[in-house]
């Protein structure tokens, strides 16, 4: 549960790039996924990409509710958002560097079309392979990997527009 | 053929990700290092790669998981100790732990026994590791030397069994040549064949002693040991 929580909330995050939503949109993830488990068929793939189809469903529905009354920077943006664990071991300046870089391509992130930000953070941040990423979003390999192509280099251009430089 | 800025915007991701083959790899490059356009777009790509990979999960509230169980199984209800003790005895009342606490048991009444320790009459002293040890030993000597003298008992046994069983197959096979045959010719008026008769058992009885003569010789202390 806390597993399953965990990945749909950080899909969910990244995609709003805030916490209220991306927890609401959580909520309505599990409520779905309880109602229609008996949907469910191994021939979607393995369980997690199948409730990865349903988070990003509903991420796009979502998407096409809020449209007009999108404000493209959040408060929550600039909020500092609790890293894991694994975070704990860096020195405090490093890790503020870390964060803020975090929030930059976090804030980037929201400003791609929702086509390529789902494709790339289903690559980039989740870590799925191409097959898996075809499954969840229902479209042909090639483009899956054009998408996540075209995502990072918009994502490039908007983060050198935003005055982050490349290392 | 040199490859065009519009194809290496299209490889990017493939060649970042180490997927294109050695040549196109070799042109991909040639034009990187000559296109002032392409040279920081790749530079680019490739640091947003680095950046997404190094961002870490975000932690889930303890408050969202708490809300997806209460509106997925319904809020969660009071459990009273009552309930708890009752949830508790049925959990115990299952064969799976009557099986477990039956092989425990079997298992510490093998050990009280090995260890020499009454259960009828239990004593703090018996549980004193000297006296566990010297009762340990005591027992394993005394099974080690009753066994050893049941498998030589046994030995014996046979061993006599055999020589008898011998002795019957010869005496059928080969009759004894020292008692005086007695035919039809020279048999005496009123004399009978119970003679012959009794003459091969005393025959058999006396081989039989010799037997045993010769076996108390070979083994004089198992013998005395069987017929003590």
């Amino acid at each position: 549960m806390r597993r399953h929580s965990r990945r749909v909330f950080n899909v969910c995050y990244r995609f709003v790039g805030n916490r209220t939503e991306a927890e609401d949109i959580s909520q309505e993830v599990f409520l779905r996924v309880y109602r229609t488990l008996g949907s469910y068929r191994s021939a979607h793939g393995g369980f997690a990409t199948w409730m990865t189809s349903v988070t990003r469903n509903l991420l796009i529905d979502h998407y096409r509710r809020t449209k007009r009354d999108r404000q493209t920077d959040s408060l929550d943006d600039a909020m500092p958002v609790v890293e894991n664990k694994e975070s704990l071991g860096r020195r405090p300046d490093q890790q503020a560097l870390l964060n803020e870089l975090s929030g930059q391509v976090q804030s980037a992130l929201t400003r791609l079309s929702p086509e390529l930000r789902e494709a790339v953070i289903l690559r980039d941040l989740q870590q799925l392979e191409y097959a898996e990423i075809q499954q969840v979003l229902a479209v042909p390999e090639g483009t899956v990997k054009s998408r996540i192509n075209r995502g990072r280099i918009e994502l490039a251009k908007i983060l050198q527009h935003m005055g982050v430089r490349a290392s | 053929m040199t490859w065009t800025c519009d194809q290496i915007e299209a490889q990017l991701s493939d060649y970042i990700e180490g997927l294109l083959p050695a040549s196109e790899r070799s042109e991909f490059e040639a034009h990187a290092a000559q296109c002032p356009e392409c040279a920081p777009l790749i530079a680019g790509v490739r640091n947003v790669v680095t950046n997404l990979h190094s961002m870490e999960q975000v932690e889930v509230s303890s408050r969202l998981v708490q809300s997806i169980l209460n509106q997925t199984l319904g809020p969660q209800e009071k459990v009273t100790r009552w309930q708890t003790l009752q949830n508790l005895i049925r959990g115990l009342a299952t064969p799976k732990f009557a099986y477990g606490v039956a092989s425990v048991m079997a298992t510490f009444l093998i050990l009280f026994s090995a260890s020499g320790i009454s259960l009828r009459k239990p004593k703090l002293a018996d549980l004193e590791p000297s006296n566990v040890f010297r009762n340990v030993d005591r027992r394993y000597h005394l099974a080690k030397a009753g066994t050893v003298k049941y498998f030589s008992d046994l030995r014996v046994v046979y061993e006599i069994q055999s020589r008898l069983r011998q002795d019957q197959n010869e005496l059928q096979v080969t009759p004894d040549e020292s008692t005086p045959k007695v035919t039809p010719e020279n048999k005496e008026p009123g004399q009978s064949d119970d003679r012959s008769h009794q003459q091969k058992q005393q025959n058999r009885a006396n081989e039989i002693g010799r037997q045993f003569e010769m076996l108390a010789a070979q083994c004089p202390a198992v013998l005395e040991r069987s017929f003590r």
